[in-house]
């Protein structure tokens, strides 16, 4: 490739926030919807998202969040009334889940739809929004058709149907009606799921055998059921291998994913993102991080999300190439997509 | 007030400085100062305070000016700030009483919810439950124990007959109050000796169990124990539960992300175990009355207990595990053996 274009320049990500001050929202924000029953909740998240948008610099400039509470309200109990009717008809009138498995088969795409695109079109960065164009053709394709072939091939097409996931949700957003563009290799993602599955595997058969050893060659137990009894012991043990496998591969292989498809992202052609995250690094965080909530009562709870926000964003550069302002000032300018309607689409947030 | 402004709809921005002038308007003018845009302060949407975060002042013309200077934004609003919403959450925040008061007020609210709310709410749902419902329920409980822990019982008829009137005596003497009870007998498969109750009033009794019991009075006791958690409906406040208490986490948490699954999977182990241990107590307590109603000894179902607990751990008995969902035998066994 010739070196023709102009030199890129990196603009590293950086995040300004503070577990204490995360904490003191979160914790308000508890005890405001524990009050409200649950209602101040949708307010709550929107208080979140603007501290972790608004907490996220790049190139100088910090994102924001604008998303009202009131739609993310209403947005919610749709989605609970939904939830709700198909749980109780699945559990008790199968016919009628049966009906409301085949209407949500059409729903869901929406939903997702709406999501992303509620969401995109609340970020703005240097008071230009994002949005999101994808279409419910292509969720449906996306969420629904893939996962489904990449099951009945017996994961053979697992990792074809994470490309299509990911290429979706990439390709749809804009910035200021300039598109981004994701070029995931097929073969690098075939390559990390089945090096994660081999992990997975391996790490399972090493602390099996490690936890039977300890099982068989421990305090044995006396009495007539002592055989079985160990024996449901190790049955256990097999299973807790697999369990703490997947619990450490699993975080390990999902960051291994996301550094591709983020490294594999431009933005209006020419300027690149780039994750560098370490994935033993990002399966500790996880690990640690779920346990120091637990045994801190969830208290940990904000300064876990902190670390991890943190740790993502210091392993992730945003590649220009040219000057950032003026290509910026250039380029969206007089933009006529920047200052679309928000409030007149129909689009709300359903958390997923 | 020093900042950046960003042209209408653009993303080109300068340095610029908001001033209010005497005319009350709020005037983003350049460095040098050349007029950038004014307006009327009413007429400007001010970003609510969070945290350290950059204020965004949304003019009229659909400019944009942005400071980090959040109390020089505050003292410009001054008497205005009432028309703002929001602005009292960003006090709250950052007014130490007010988090530590949050705290204790989460933390309350949490262990209230836990210790009266899921109980109360799981017992007005199962009371609410019709019984079509708990017909379903049981049914489709069943019938997926039978594909895949138990097996048809190899009990003689001879040994149904007894065990059956046994199970009469006590539906006769009342003791599953208003429901109809029914006996069914199944091969335990790896639960062994077990009985347990549906919510519609099926009692099943595995062959390993009959086969360890050595009176008519143990039996009975077992029957009356069962009887007593369908009399109080245990059964649907289980079921209850274990969607009530993920519920309400999410609901507090906002969503259910990465971090918070298992922290979400545990609490919710213990507490249901921990009220499930306060059932079995009072399914106990319910058939030593019922028991004692009848004339019977209710010292047999520990008898009973005790063989169970050798058969399962040998003779040293299970060591102690507050993870499990039984009551200590030992302590179930002194409350059976009590006098009146």
């Amino acid at each position: 490739m010739s070196q023709t274009a102009a030199a890129k320049v990196e603009h590293a990500f950086e995040f300004r926030g503070n577990g204490w001050e995360y904490f003191r929202i979160w914790i308000v924000n508890l005890a405001l919807s524990i009050l409200t029953l649950g209602i101040f909740s949708a307010w709550a998240k929107v208080r979140t998202r603007r501290y972790f948008n608004g907490s996220t610099w790049v190139a100088g400039h910090n994102f924001d969040y604008h998303a009202s509470g009131m739609r993310i309200l209403v947005g919610r109990a749709i989605a609970l009334a939904l939830l709700l009717g198909y749980e109780l008809s699945v559990k008790f009138l199968p016919p009628l889940g049966v009906l409301f498995f085949l209407v949500g088969l059409f729903v869901f795409p929406w939903l997702v739809v709406s999501s992303i695109r509620f969401n995109a079109r609340n970020t703005s960065y240097r008071n230009v929004r994002f949005n999101f164009a994808g279409t419910d053709v292509e969720a449906f394709v996306a969420y629904m058709v893939w996962p489904f072939v990449g099951m009945i091939t017996m994961g053979l097409l697992w990792p074809l149907a994470q490309k299509k996931k990911d290429t979706f949700y990439v390709n749809g957003h804009n910035y200021g009606g300039r598109y981004f563009e994701a070029d995931i290799s097929t073969a690098r993602l075939y390559a990390i799921f089945t090096l994660g599955l081999v992990l997975i595997i391996a790490l399972a058969a090493a602390l099996g055998t490690a936890f039977v050893y300890l099982i068989s060659h421990g305090p044995s137990v006396s009495g007539p059921l002592s055989y079985l009894l160990s024996k449901k012991l190790m049955v256990g043990a097999v299973v807790l291998a697999i369990y703490a496998a997947i619990a450490f591969i699993g975080p390990a292989i999902h960051t291994m994913i996301l550094n591709l498809v983020v490294s594999s992202t431009t933005f209006d052609e020419k300027h690149q993102l780039k994750s560098t995250m370490s994935p033993i690094v990002m399966a500790w965080i996880f690990i640690s991080n779920a346990i120091l909530v637990l045994i801190t009562l969830g208290l940990f709870y904000p300064w876990a999300r902190v670390r991890a926000r943190r740790y993502q964003l210091d392993h992730l550069t945003l590649l220009i190439q040219g000057d950032a302002d003026s290509y910026v000032s250039e380029v969206f300018d007089t933009q006529s997509a920047v200052g679309e309607e928000i409030g007149s689409v129909f689009s709300f947030d359903f958390g997923l | 007030m020093l900042g950046r402004y960003f042209f209408p709809n653009a993303a080109r921005a300068v340095h610029a400085r908001a001033v209010k002038t005497d005319t009350g308007l709020l005037r983003i003018e350049e460095l040098d100062g050349g007029l950038l845009t004014e307006a009327p302060l009413q007429a400007v949407k001010i970003s609510s305070r969070l945290a350290n975060l950059p204020r965004r002042l949304a003019m009229p013309n659909g400019g944009c000016f942005e400071t980090l200077d959040n109390d020089g934004i505050d003292a410009l609003i001054g008497e205005m700030r009432h028309l703002l919403g929001g602005g009292w959450i960003d006090r709250f925040e950052r007014s130490w009483r007010a988090v530590v008061f949050a705290i204790l007020f989460a933390a309350a609210m949490v262990a209230a919810y836990v210790i009266w709310g899921v109980p109360a709410t799981a017992l007005a749902l199962a009371k609410a439950t019709p019984d079509w419902l708990a017909t379903t329920i049981s049914t489709e409980g069943l019938k997926s124990f039978d594909q895949h822990i138990l097996k048809d019982s190899t009990l003689t008829s001879a040994e149904q007959h007894r065990a059956q009137a046994l199970f009469d005596s006590l539906n006769h003497a009342g003791a599953c109050g208003n429901h109809h009870c029914e006996l069914v007998f199944r091969q335990g498969g790896w639960i062994k000796a077990n009985a347990f109750a549906l919510p519609d009033g099926h009692i099943v009794l595995t062959d390993e169990l009959f086969r360890l019991v050595k009176s008519d009075d143990e039996l009975t006791g077992v029957f009356a124990h069962e009887m007593g958690h369908v009399v109080y409906a245990h059964g649907l406040q289980r079921i209850y539960q274990a969607s009530v208490i993920p519920a309400f986490i999410i609901v507090v948490t906002g969503d259910v992300s990465q971090v918070s699954q298992l922290a979400v999977l545990l609490p919710t182990l213990l507490i249901e175990t921990s009220y499930s241990r306060e059932f079995e107590t009072d399914a106990d307590r319910y058939a030593i009355k019922t028991l004692r109603r009848m004339g019977k000894n209710p010292a047999a179902m520990a008898a009973l207990l005790e063989r169970m607990e050798k058969q399962l751990c040998g003779p040293k008995g299970c060591p102690l595990s507050w993870l499990g969902d039984h009551p200590d035998t030992a302590r179930r066994a002194r409350m059976m053996r009590q006098l009146p």
